[in-house]
C-alpha cells in the first residue's frame, strides 16, 4: 500500500533513459558500460516492482538472475576493454570504426 | 511512512545517476552509481525483496563495481577520463531524445488503466525466495553457474598478454 | 514457240549475267565478250523473229503464277504487244552495238568481267520494265536498272567522286522511285491487279481526283529515272561512268524508262487533263533549262548529258500533248543519235589521251576524219537538219504541242522553239570546238577498228530514221503511227499549212544557230568565264539549293538530335538515373560509419519511433 505501481515505474523509467543518455553522449567504453549497468538496475527495479504488484517471487528471482549474469557480463566486457585498449591505445569508441563503409 | 521513504530514495536514485553520467573522472562516476545502488537497495527492500537488497549491495555495488575500479585504475584511465565530459558530444540533441522518449512513455504509461494500483503489502523471506529459487527454476541455476564458468573463461582468453606480438589474440 | 522466245528476250542478258558473275574471272577475255555481247545479240534476233506476233493485242505470255489464292490473282506477265515491240528492238539493237563498242573500249580495262557481268544485268532489268505486263515486274526492272546504273557509273571506284556520283545518282532515283511505289500500291488498292493492261481498262471507272494524283505520282516516278524537274541533279555527274555506260544507260534506255512507262499507262493518265498538262510542263520547263546549262559546259560528255536531259524534256512534252507515237517516235530516233554521239565522244576522248574539255580539244576532222564525220552526222541529227531523223521527230512533237487547243500548250510551244534554237546552238558549238582549227591538245594514234565500227550503224539509223514515220505530206506512210495503232495516243489534226510553217520555221531555227555557233566557235576562241556562266554551267546552282534547302537542314536536325537529344536528352536521363542510385547510395552509405555511436543513436531514435506509435495507438482508442 506503499505506492502506486505507476511511480514505481516512472521512477525505473527514469533510471532507463539516464543510462540511455550514459550510452549516447558518453565517449569511452567505460562510461557506456555504466550506462548500461544503469539500464539492468532500472529493469531490475521493473522485476521487483512486478513481483510485489503481484504477489508473486518469479520477479524477485529475475532481478536476481539479473544480477549474476551482469556479473558474468561484465568480466567479458571489460576484459574486452583491456584488449581493446591494448590494441588501439585509446578507449574513445569512435576510434574502432574498422566497420566503416 | 514508507511512501516518504520511497520518495526520498527515488530522489536520490536520479540525482545520483545524474551526478554519475556527467563525471569527467571515472572513478568519481562508479561511486555515484555506488550511491544509486545503494538507493536501489533500499527500495527492493522497501517493495519487500529483502533478500534482492542486500544481494544488490553484495553482488552489484560489492563486486561489479570493484571490478569496474580495478579496470580503471588498470588502465590509469583516471583522473582525466580521455579528456571529456557531458558537455562534449551532441549532449543537447541526446537531451531532446531522451526528453521525447521520457514524454511518449509517460503518456503511454498514463493511458494505461493500471498504473495507479496500489502495492500490496507484501514481504518474501529468505526461505520464501529459497523454494521459489530451487523448486521453480533449478535448471536456470544450473545454467547460470555455467553462465559464469563462460565468463570467467572468456574473460581470461580475451585479456590475455601476448608478449611476442601486437594484434589477433 | 513464240511464249518461249518471248521469255528469252529478257532472260538472255540474265543467264549470261549470272554465268559471267559466277565462272567470268577464269574465263579468257574473248570469251567474256563474247558471251556478252551474244547474248544481248540474241535477243535482238529473238525480237526480230517475233515482231509478227506484235500486232493487233499482242502476246501475252505468263512466266510465273507469282501469288494465286482466292481473292489475290498476281502472274508475272510479258506483254509484247505495239508499244513494246519498237521499244525492245531498239533496246537491244542499240544495247548490241554498244556492247561490240565496249569490247574495244575497255580492252585495256583489268575489271572487265564485273562491267560486262553487270551491263548483261542491266539490260536485262530495262527488257523486264519494257516488256512487262505486271507491275511487280516492272518495279523489280526498275529498282533493277537503278542499281545497276550505280554500279556502272561508279565503276572506277577507287576514285572517290565516281562513287559519290554514283550515289548520287541512286539516292536521287529512290526519291522518284517511292512516289512510283506510292502509284503503284495505290494502283493495286483501287482495282486489285497488278496488271497494266487490265488497269488501263479499268481507268475509267476511277474517280478523277484519283485519276489526277496517281498520274501526278507516275510523273514524279518518271521524273527520278529521266532526270526532269525536279530530280534531275544527278545525270550530269553520272557522266563519271565510262562511256559505253552512258551511251547505254544515260542516252538510250534508263533516261527513256521513265517516258515509256507514261506512255504504258496514257489510258490511265489520259482521262485527267491537269495530269497531262503538268507531264507537259515538266518537259518544257526541263527542255528549255537543260539547253541553257549545256550552252554553258567545258566537258564534251556534260554537253551531251544535258542535251539527254532536254531531249527526253521534249519527249515528255509530246506525252503531254496527248501524242504518245511522236514521244515513241523521238524516243527511238534520239536513242539512235545520242548513242552515236556518247561513242563518238568516247573515241574522242580516247584520241586525245582523256582530254575531255572542249576548249582543249579540236581539230578532229583534219586528224582523224572517220569520226569527225560520224560525230557531225550525230550533231545533224540531234540539231534537228532537215530530213534527218531527229528532225521529222522534233517536228512531230512540236506540231502535236502547237495544234493543242488550250494556251497553256501555246505557251509550251513557245518554250519548246526556244529550246529547239538552243539545241541548235549547243550541237553546232560542240561540233565547231571539236572538229575545227588546229588541234589544241595532240590527237594521238589512230582509232582501233573496233570502236569505229559499231558506230556506222547508228549513225545510218541516226539519219534515215525519219522513214520509219515519214509524214504524208512527203508522200510516207507514217508506218509507226499506223503500227502503234490505238497505243498512239490522240493524233491532232494539222493542216498542211501549219505543218509547212512548222517545217520552215525548224530549218529557220536549225540555220540561225548554226550561224550563231559557227560566228563565236569556229575561230577557237578561250571558254568564257564569270558569276553568269558558272550559273549555267552548274545547273542553275541546283546542287547549292539542294544542299541548302535539304541536305542542311536535315544534318542540323541529325546534329540536334545526335547532340542534344540523344547525348543529353537521352543519356543524361540515364546517367541521371545512375547518378540517382549513386547519390542514393552514398548518402545511405553516410549511415556506415562503423562507430559504436552511430548504431546506439540509431536504435534509440527508432525506440522513439516505436513509441510515438505506441502512443498514437493508444490515443486512438
Amino acid at each position: 500500500m506503499i505506492v502506486p505501481i505507476g511511480h514505481v515505474l516512472l521512477l525505473a523509467l527514469i533510471l532507463l533513459l539516464l543510462g540511455i543518455a550514459c550510452v549516447l553522449a558518453r565517449r569511452t567504453l567505460i562510461m557506456m558500460l555504466i550506462g548500461v549497468e544503469i539500464m539492468i538496475n532500472a529493469a531490475g527495479l521493473v522485476a521487483v516492482a512486478g513481483s510485489a504488484l503481484h504477489r508473486q517471487l518469479d520477479g524477485q528471482i529475475l532481478a536476481v538472475f539479473l544480477m549474476a549474469m551482469t556479473a558474468a557480463e561484465v568480466a567479458i566486457s571489460l576484459a574486452m576493454v583491456v584488449y581493446l585498449r591494448r590494441r588501439k591505445g585509446t578507449i574513445i569508441a569512435d576510434a574502432f570504426d574498422g566497420m566503416k563503409g | 511512512m514508507a511512501t516518504t521513504l520511497f520518495y526520498i530514495l527515488a530522489l536520490v536514485a536520479v540525482i545520483s545517476t545524474l551526478l554519475c553520467i556527467t563525471r569527467r573522472n571515472p572513478v568519481h562516476a562508479v561511486i555515484f552509481l555506488v550511491h544509486t545502488l545503494f538507493a536501489l537497495a533500499l527500495i527492493f527492500y522497501l517493495l519487500g525483496a529483502p533478500l534482492v537488497a542486500v544481494w544488490e549491495v553484495i553482488i552489484y555495488a560489492g563486486a561489479i563495481m570493484v571490478l569496474f575500479m580495478f579496470i580503471i585504475m588498470m588502465l590509469e584511465l583516471a583522473p582525466t577520463g580521455a579528456g571529456e565530459g557531458i558537455g562534449g558530444h551532441h549532449w543537447l540533441s541526446v537531451l531532446l531524445l531522451s526528453l521525447a522518449i521520457l514524454g511518449c512513455s509517460v503518456g503511454i504509461l498514463t493511458l494505461d488503466p493500471g498504473h495507479s494500483a496500489n502495492l500490496p503489502d507484501f514481504y518474501a523471506t529468505p526461505a520464501q525466495f529459497g523454494y521459489a529459487l530451487f523448486h521453480h527454476y533449478p535448471l536456470a541455476v544450473e545454467l547460470v553457474s555455467f553462465q559464469l564458468l563462460f565468463a570467467a573463461v572468456g574473460a581470461f582468453y580475451v585479456g590475455r598478454s601476448t608478449p611476442t606480438r601486437e594484434g589477433a589474440p | 514457240m513464240n511464249p518461249v522466245l518471248l521469255a528469252l528476250i529478257p532472260l538472255l542478258p540474265l543467264f549470261s549475267a549470272v554465268l559471267l558473275m559466277l565462272f567470268g574471272l577464269r574465263l579468257p577475255r574473248l570469251a567474256v565478250g563474247t558471251l556478252a555481247v551474244g547474248a544481248v545479240a540474241a535477243s535482238t534476233v529473238a525480237t526480230l523473229l517475233l515482231w509478227p506476233a506484235a500486232s493487233g493485242d499482242g502476246l501475252l505470255v505468263v512466266l510465273y503464277a507469282w501469288a494465286a489464292v482466292t481473292g489475290l490473282d498476281l502472274p508475272l506477265t510479258l506483254h509484247f504487244n505495239p508499244l513494246s515491240a519498237p521499244m525492245t528492238l531498239m533496246v537491244t539493237l542499240v544495247s548490241t552495238l554498244i556492247h561490240l563498242y565496249a569490247v574495244a573500249y575497255m580492252a585495256k580495262e583489268e575489271d572487265v568481267v564485273r562491267f560486262f557481268a553487270l551491263l548483261n544485268l542491266f539490260v536485262f532489268a530495262m527488257l523486264l520494265i519494257v516488256l512487262a505486263d505486271s507491275l511487280l515486274l516492272v518495279f523489280i526492272g526498275w529498282e533493277g536498272v537503278g542499281f545497276c546504273s550505280y554500279a556502272l557509273i561508279g565503276f572506277w571506284y577507287q576514285e572517290g567522286k565516281n562513287a559519290d556520283a554514283g550515289r548520287k545518282a541512286f539516292l536521287v532515283t529512290r526519291v522518284g522511285d517511292v512516289f512510283f511505289g506510292i502509284a503503284l500500291l495505290w494502283l493495286f488498292a483501287l482495282t486489285g491487279t497488278l496488271s497494266i493492261s487490265a488497269i488501263n481498262a479499268q481507268a475509267v471507272l476511277l474517280p478523277a481526283a484519283t485519276v489526277t494524283a496517281i498520274g501526278l505520282l507516275l510523273l514524279l516516278g518518271a521524273s527520278g529515272k529521266s532526270a526532269q524537274l525536279p530530280l534531275m541533279s544527278w545525270l550530269a555527274d553520272a557522266m563519271a561512268g565510262p562511256t559505253p555506260v552512258s551511251a547505254l544507260i544515260h542516252a538510250a534506255t534508263m533516261v527513256t524508262a521513265g517516258v515509256y512507262l507514261l506512255c504504258r499507262f496514257f489510258p490511265l493518265i489520259s482521262l485527267s487533263p491537269t495530269a497531262l498538262l503538268a507531264i507537259a510542263t515538266v518537259g518544257g520547263l526541263t527542255a528549255f533549262y537543260a539547253a541553257t546549262c549545256a550552252l554553258a559546259q567545258r566537258e564534251i560528255k556534260r554537253v551531251l548529258a544535258y542535251s539527254t536531259m532536254s531531249q527526253v524534256g521534249f519527249m515528255l512534252l509530246a506525252v503531254g500533248a496527248g501524242s504518245v507515237g511522236a514521244a515513241m517516235f523521238h524516243l527511238i530516233t534520239h536513242a539512235f543519235f545520242k548513242a552515236l554521239l556518247f561513242m563518238a565522244a568516247g573515241v574522242v576522248i580516247h584520241l586525245a589521251d582523256g582530254e575531255n574539255d572542249l576548249f582543249k580539244l579540236g581539230g578532229l576532222s583534219r586528224k582523224a576524219p572517220q569520226v569527225a564525220i560520224l560525230l557531225v552526222i550525230g550533231a545533224l541529227c540531234l540539231a534537228g537538219v532537215p530530213l534527218t531523223g531527229g528532225f521529222f521527230s522534233k517536228d512531230a512533237i512540236l506540231l502535236a504541242v502547237g495544234a493543242h487547243p488550250e494556251t497553256a500548250y501555246k505557251i509550251l510551244w513557245l518554250l519548246g522553239i526556244i529550246s529547239a534554237l538552243l539545241t541548235a546552238i549547243y550541237t553546232f558549238r560542240l561540233a565547231y570546238l571539236v572538229c575545227a582549227g588546229p588541234p589544241r591538245t595532240a590527237i594521238g594514234h589512230v582509232a582501233s577498228p573496233g570502236l569505229v565500227a559499231p558506230l556506222w550503224p547508228l549513225a545510218l539509223l541516226g539519219l534515215l530514221a525519219g522513214l520509219l514515220n515519214l509524214p504524208p505530206l512527203l508522200g510516207g506512210g507514217e508506218r509507226l503511227m499506223h503500227f502503234l495503232g490505238p497505243y498512239a495516243g490522240l493524233q491532232p489534226e494539222v493542216s498542211h499549212l501549219a505543218e509547212f510553217g512548222q517545217w520552215g520555221l525548224a530549218a529557220l531555227l536549225v540555220f540561225v544557230g548554226w550561224r550563231i555557233a559557227r560566228s563565236r566557235w569556229s575561230k577557237q576562241p578561250a571558254a568564257q568565264e564569270g558569276a553568269r556562266i558558272d550559273f549555267f554551267r552548274s545547273g542553275w546552282q541546283i546542287d547549292t539549293l539542294i544542299a541548302t534547302v535539304l541536305l542542311r537542314p536535315f544534318s542540323a536536325l541529325c546534329r540536334f538530335s545526335s547532340e542534344k537529344i540523344d547525348k543529353v536528352g537521352i543519356d543524361g536521363v540515364i546517367a541521371g538515373l545512375a547518378q540517382c542510385c549513386r547519390f542514393g547510395s552514398s548518402s545511405v552509405l553516410r549511415m556506415a560509419t562503423g562507430r559504436l555511436s552511430t548504431a546506439v543513436t540509431s536504435m534509440t531514435v527508432g525506440v522513439l519511433l516505436l513509441m510515438v506509435w505506441g502512443l498514437w495507438t493508444l490515443l486512438l482508442r
